[in-house]
């Protein structure tokens, strides 16, 4: 195919059409912006790269050289998205891109030669349709950018220092700390979409608290020294990444605890680090994912799923607990998969046969699906009670 | 139905024409008159394809008679093989369809477009501009028309024109013991191949090196980017430019260069300027060029006073002849004798190219 200039952006935007939409419907239903402005980055760098690049250098383009073009667009296209702070999870935004770019590969190889009998013989341009393409494209790029851009939660920076606390988040925001920033006595969170990126949370009843809200974003975040709960959760959906917490020993201490959120949609938990407390990470009637933690020195349980909740406990290093390793309880149904546990003792005071050092417990009617979990020096080894079942795969 | 629309020509053109005019429903074959000597589109193709024993097409997946590009011959032989190699090969442009592939699909398209209904059988010697459109041979008037005759007959160097060696290239032919192949383009390309297979001493006969090249012309001016300069260039330009694009050329690749030099190590070929003393003259020496060579064109524009530069009829870029077309009616050139405005234009795409252009006139024409 040899494009024209014009051609070559004409395609592109009828190209981008389809993306754009599913990324409109998309934003509403995830409450989130980055569908919307990665599809709109992705236009605007494919159009720079045509105007810019692709049509100087490429009088001819061979069928194959879209495949280095895809990935060069790909590249710059995550590439800002990390500058510009879009937050896009990995996945879905490579899903998204890849999507894009296969449809743009069979609307230039089969769709617009098949709706316009000239299209190749005028290098990619689309008549009046393009002309008009071309004429919306801006004005729908710049409001839709702009749009998200009016509407994103705005941004407040936490200076380095001490903060007096409970700091209270009613609307939603993203807070970030500048290196140092410190807030003594707690987060309260009682509003849809907002992050907390960066912050060290000191004492407070709970270091943070998220009570009915939704797509809360919590990153990078130390908790130390909470009278209860590190991230206390409830009636909410949340993503908690990256996180550091260290509980005081006591009675009724625990990490994070999401309880009562199984109407919403599922919470994360991934790549904390939570030590000490009576339980690590615990979910109560939720929906969870709990990734690639590392639980320690847990004096009841280090990972607890109970009280009818459901997900999955994988990729957890867990260490030095007392009792209990893994816990899935009361009718909840657990998938348990690639898992390291290690050294659980047996704990001798309670004097409960169930709390002899058992890496994983199924327990009162809870269904355990387990896979590839690594188990080392926990006396109890996997065990299942109370009508409990365990299934191995 | 009264047809409105004429193609003068029955072969590979004319079909393109046809099938681009039948797609969508545009025109109804009752719409539509197709003059012709042949029932079959590819009856004069598929000799000479014969006579130098063509395996492969020279064009890609592109190469078809079909009205949209999509899906080409690579995606069609990807679908009846269950096999994507057509395709991987087609993104690399290193697909080359069969004959008799290329052979099916015409046969394909003649039926489902409905060629045989519009079929006048006879060779048509005279157009004419007449009140309300043109009057072929008595028929009509019809208000748009494209000619696509073809190529206008073989061309042989004068000298060997009566010498009882001489065969052309495209005339069903053996291979005697010692040959000589005049012409350095495919047609001459392959006959070095089919008599060094033969048994064969080969002598090429040329006058310069032939260019290696995919295509026929480069690749750029298949398309509007690159026509645009070709457009742009004035009319001597213009003329200069297409008698370049005439050199002689064959493809690169192994396939053609390894047993011409496995037969110059073993002496059996070799480059003269001259025939000599070979028991037979192969001329592949392609075709006449130049409307002056067709009855049919030479006549239309001696009758009409057309607007001529050298050998070729000067068209709109849009493939028509600018003084007799109007709001109202068209006449247009396809295939050879329309490289004024498209320098492939004896290539499928080409005849592809000029179709389109008459589709959209005949859309656009309020009284069709």
């Amino acid at each position: 195919m040899s494009y024209t200039l014009r051609g070559r952006l004409e395609t592109r935007l009828a190209a981008a059409l389809v993306p754009l939409l599913v990324a409109a419907a998309l934003s509403p239903v995830l409450h989130k912006w980055w569908p919307l402005e990665l599809v709109g980055l992705m236009v605007g760098i494919g159009l720079v790269l045509d105007a810019g690049l692709y049509h100087r250098l490429l009088p001819y383009q061979p069928g194959w050289l879209a495949l280095p073009q895809g990935l060069l667009e790909l590249g710059l296209t995550l590439a800002a998205a990390r500058a510009l702070e879009l937050n896009a999870p990995l996945r879905p935004a490579l899903a998204l891109f890849a999507g894009a770019w296969l449809l743009l590969q069979l609307l230039a190889h089969a769709g617009l030669p098949l709706l316009r009998l000239s299209w190749p013989d005028d290098g990619g341009e689309l008549g009046l349709a393009g002309t008009a393409l071309r004429a919306a494209a801006p004005v729908a790029l710049l409001a839709v950018l702009g749009i998200a851009w009016a509407v994103e939660p705005p941004t407040v920076r936490l200076a380095t220092g001490e903060h007096r606390g409970p700091l209270v988040l009613d609307h939603a925001q993203t807070l970030v700390g500048e290196p140092g920033a410190v807030v003594r006595g707690g987060i309260v969170i009682t509003a849809d979409d907002v992050t907390v990126r960066n912050v060290t949370v000191l004492g407070g009843r709970h270091g943070i608290e998220v009570q009915n809200a939704e797509s809360v974003e919590l990153e990078n975040v130390v908790v130390e020294g909470a009278e209860l709960d590190g991230i206390h959760v409830r009636r909410s959906q949340v993503e908690i990444r990256d996180c550091s917490i260290r509980s005081l020993p006591g009675a009724f201490t625990q990490g994070i605890d999401i309880s009562f959120a199984f109407d919403l949609g599922p919470s994360l938990v991934e790549r904390c680090t939570v030590v000490g407390g009576l339980e690590g990470i615990v979910t109560h009637f939720a929906h969870a994912l709990i990734r690639d933690n590392r639980v320690r020195n847990t004096e009841l349980r280090a990972i607890t799923m109970t009280e009818m909740s459901m997900g999955r406990i994988e990729d957890n290093d867990v260490g030095a607990a007392v009792g209990v390793g893994i816990f899935c309880g009361d009718y909840s149904h657990c998938e348990i998969d690639g898992n390291s546990v290690a050294d659980v003792a047996p704990d001798l005071s309670s004097g409960d046969r169930q709390r002899q050092g058992v890496a994983i417990l199924s327990h009162f009617g809870a269904e355990a699906e387990l896979r590839g979990n690594e188990i080392v020096r926990s006396p109890g080894g996997i065990a299942a009670s109370w009508d409990a079942t365990i299934e191995h795969e | 139905m009264t047809p409105r629309v004429a193609i003068v020509g029955s072969g590979l053109g004319g079909l393109v024409v046809y099938a681009t005019l039948r797609h969508g429903g545009l025109l109804a074959p009752g719409e539509i008159a197709v003059f012709g000597d042949h029932r079959h589109p590819a009856a004069a193709w598929r000799p000479r394809a014969e006579a130098i024993r063509q395996r492969l097409m020279r064009s890609e997946s592109d190469g078809h008679c079909s009205p949209t590009s999509f899906p080409g011959l690579a995606a069609r032989e990807a679908l009846r093989r269950r096999d994507l190699a057509p395709l991987v090969l087609s993104v690399c442009d290193r697909y080359r369809p069969t004959v008799p592939d290329f052979l099916r699909h015409v046969d394909e398209l003649r039926e489902r477009s409905g060629w045989d209904e519009s079929l006048v059988p006879g060779r048509v010697e005279r157009v004419r501009a007449v009140d309300g459109g043109f009057e072929v041979d008595g028929h009509g008037p019809f208000r748009h028309v494209v000619l696509a005759p073809g190529h206008p007959g073989l061309a042989r160097p004068p000298h060997l024109e009566r010498d009882p060696r001489a065969v052309h290239a495209y005339e069903p032919h053996e291979y005697a013991a010692s040959v000589a192949v005049v012409g350095a383009g495919m047609a001459a390309a392959t006959e070095w191949l089919n008599a060094l297979a033969a048994g064969a001493e080969v002598v090429s006969v040329r006058r310069r090196e032939p260019a290696r090249r995919p295509l026929n012309v480069a690749r750029h001016l298949f398309t509007k980017r690159g026509l645009a300069a070709f457009h742009a260039a004035p009319r001597a330009g213009r003329a200069a430019l297409l008698r370049g694009f005439g050199e002689p050329s064959f493809p690169p690749g192994r396939s053609w260069d390894a047993p011409v030099e496995q037969a110059v190590r073993e002496g059996r070929f070799r480059v003269e300027p001259e025939p000599n003393g070979v028991a037979q003259v192969i001329c592949a020496t392609g075709f006449k060029r130049g409307f002056g060579h067709d009855a049919l064109l030479a006549r239309l524009v001696a009758e009409h006073g057309l607007d001529t530069e050298g050998r070729w009829i000067v068209l709109a870029d849009d493939s028509t002849v600018p003084a007799l077309t109007d709001g109202t009616r068209t006449l247009s050139l396809a295939g050879v004798p329309a490289q004024w405005a498209f320098p492939a234009a004896d290539t499928l795409v080409g005849m592809k190219v000029a179709a389109r252009h008459f589709r959209r006139r005949v859309e656009s024409c309020p009284t069709r």
